[in-house]
């Protein structure tokens, strides 16, 4: 559904949409947090290596699993009040597939055992003795999947408790193949072409269904990764969806408008509960189910190409990991003192609040340039 | 020449004084990756950093695991003015727990690329021969160079230049600062290669560096060394002139005990 730009009509009901959604959860945010306190879900030191730094130590007991809110707020809202198959039924489905799969991280890192990963040394090894020879026929015809889960878990952390990263990443590639195939099957031709500031479309074709793919898990594991301190992938989500909602209003995108508006509701909300000192932390409840509905809802109101403009907190922190990661593979050496970039600047001194902030103002800058360029 | 270039002779005294922030006599200890082989990893910790990079690594350590012992700033936060020694020795313990060091080719590899790049311009990491065939090696060695110079590569004819066997006669004053001594198939069980770098000869003793560990020296005690082989029959070879190293002689001095243990014991030097 889509209506005149610049509807003073639309922006009306996107604003009530917005004050619904954050007086919905600033009502609900203190029964949350009481129930993360009751569930024992929160931040331990023993599951959490960055908590062992003396500066983040305070953040030990603090409730995980807040973005549940957002998630929360912004699906019952949509269902019961902007509900449209071919327009919100997507988003918010891959949100929800994305949020459940951080979930599952979330309360893994907490109540889960610590996940076997074994080398490919090791499994070789088991490859030749175990004594059981269905065994050991069972680890040949696997040793591509060993072979592929070492290439990928030497990108990711340390394997703890949770989801482990080639087991995250299958879930992604499932929740963008999604959004890919309603892209290109369902959205209509228009879809298929890449718009270009000053410069029309470009059509993609078939193209179209890896870009988003790939779109789509990149930015949650962004926003994932942005994700490390107190109101910084909150504030900054704030500030993408606020524009989103900008250039949905003025394309005048009525659906789009108002989910954009919802989310801006609720994560001002969360946002007010989330600076220092955190009542509560997103976790990847909330930062993989945000990532994914940015990434889709950009895609939709076609302006793909503003992704990593939209996004620029979270592109720059996720290019920094990649970054770190390739010098230190391939040169042996490190790039930044640590990654993601919030962390590098933790080790030059600054301050926790100085860098969210900081991070927010340049976000914001970034933000108001992709609402510039939308007009062109 | 009879002294090795002014860079490389700082990059020595920077392994024997790493360059933590107000602190000084941080002698950089033994650490070889062969204990706990891990792979595709920083120098660092794989025992071929660099001076600044082992300092470095220990600084993130201290924070990220909550150790204490430096802040944001890299300002030590151990022990008061005069109580350097104690603190010293507790970062050199820090950095031997988490399995910081140096091992001997990698400390050779860093002084003699400093010294060939002041004295010739030479770029020695650049035109090391690995003598790989597989590809993917080749590029691995080229983009990491440090951490696959190791003692064989030392030894091959392609990189450097037999000057006298250990075990024969030799004219003492043919050997000069930058040459190597190569011990190969050492220690107690044959499996171990060595690698020492002579600093000068004035024709009667011939003094070298290295980074090592002595069984007798316990879990703390290794590192990087100075030690001296002197000349007291010209006319006979290697292994029966004085090895002194921590006024240690004889078997007593472990690194005399490796040399006479070697298959093969050579000195050798760098090819330009």
């Amino acid at each position: 559904m889509s209506c005149e730009p610049f509807s003073p009509e639309l922006l009306e009901q996107a604003m009530i949409y917005l004050l619904s959604a954050t007086v919905g959860s600033f009502v609900l945010a203190p029964l949350l947090i009481k129930l993360l306190y009751k569930l024992n879900i929160t931040r331990r030191n023993e599951f959490d290596f960055t908590l062992r730094s003396s500066e983040r130590s305070s953040k030990i007991g603090t409730p995980i699993m807040g973005g549940i809110l957002v998630i929360f707020v912004v699906t019952i809202i949509t269902l019961i009040f902007n509900w449209e198959r071919k327009y919100t039924f997507v988003p918010i489905g891959v949100m929800g597939i994305s949020a459940m799969l951080g979930a599952a991280d979330d309360l893994l890192n907490i109540f889960g055992k610590k996940r076997r990963f074994r080398s490919i040394e090791h499994v070789k090894t088991l490859m030749r003795i175990h004594k059981s020879w269905q065994t050991r026929l069972w680890y040949k015809i696997t040793l591509p999947l060993t072979y592929l889960k070492n290439f990928i878990g030497a990108f990711g952390s340390h394997p703890g408790r949770g989801v482990l990263v080639h087991e995250k990443l299958f879930f992604q590639l499932l929740a963008g193949s999604v959004t890919a195939w309603w892209i290109y099957a369902k959205l209509g031709g228009d879809w298929r072409s890449l718009w270009v500031p000053y410069d029309g479309q470009i059509n993609l074709g078939w193209l179209i269904i890896p870009l988003v793919i790939l779109l789509v898990m990149f930015t949650a594991n962004a926003v994932n990764i942005a994700d490390g301190l107190d109101g910084l992938a909150g504030g900054s989500l704030l500030f993408t969806f606020l524009g989103l909602t900008l250039i949905s209003w003025i394309e005048g995108r009525v659906a789009f408008t108002l989910l954009n508006a919802t989310v801006v509701g609720t994560l001002i909300a969360y946002t007010y509960f989330n600076i220092k000192p955190a009542r509560f932390q997103m976790g990847d409840v909330g930062s993989l189910g945000l990532g994914a509905l940015l990434a889709i809802n950009v895609i939709a109101i076609n302006k793909t190409i503003l992704l990593p403009i939209i996004g620029f907190i979270f592109y720059l922190e996720a290019f920094s990991v990649v970054i770190q990661v390739f010098f230190r593979r391939v040169f042996g050496r490190r790039f930044f003192k640590m990654a993601p970039l919030h962390h590098h600047f933790e080790f030059h001194g600054w301050s926790e609040e100085k860098i969210v902030m900081r991070f927010w103002l340049i976000h914001a800058f970034f933000v108001f340039v992709a609402v510039w360029l939308s007009f062109h | 020449m009879n002294m090795l270039s002014p860079a490389a002779e700082q990059k020595i005294d920077e392994f024997f004084n790493l360059p933590f922030d107000d602190l000084k006599g941080v002698r950089c200890p033994y650490f070889n990756n062969a204990r706990i082989n891990r792979r595709g990893q920083l120098r660092g910790l794989i025992g071929r950093g660099s001076p600044k990079e082992i300092v470095e690594e220990a600084k993130i350590l201290s924070i990220q695991y909550h150790k204490d012992i430096f802040d944001h700033t890299g300002h030590c936060h151990l022990g008061g003015e005069n109580e350097t020694a104690t603190v010293t020795e507790c970062i050199r313990r820090f950095l031997i727990d988490n399995n910081l060091g140096i091992d001997c080719a990698g400390f050779v590899s860093h002084v003699l690329i400093n010294h060939f790049k002041e004295t010739n311009n030479f770029n020695l990491a650049r035109h090391f021969n690995f003598e790989n065939k597989n590809f993917f090696r080749r590029l691995i060695n080229h983009l990491r160079p440090i951490e696959n110079m190791s003692v064989l590569t030392y030894s091959q004819d392609s990189n450097t230049i037999l000057i006298a066997n250990g075990t024969q006669n030799t004219d003492w004053q043919k050997i000069m600062p930058a040459d190597l001594i190569i011990m190969m198939e050492t220690g107690p069980k044959l499996n171990r290669n060595h690698i020492l770098l002579i600093t000068d000869n004035d024709g009667q003793t011939i003094r070298y560096v290295h980074s090592r560990a002595w069984s007798s020296e316990g879990q703390y005690g290794h590192g990087i060394t100075r030690g001296e082989i002197i000349i007291n029959n010209p006319t006979k070879n290697l292994l029966e002139q004085q090895w002194l190293e921590k006024n240690q002689t004889g078997i007593a001095n472990e690194t005399f005990l490796e040399a006479k243990n070697a298959k093969t014991l050579e000195i050798r030097r760098i090819k330009l």
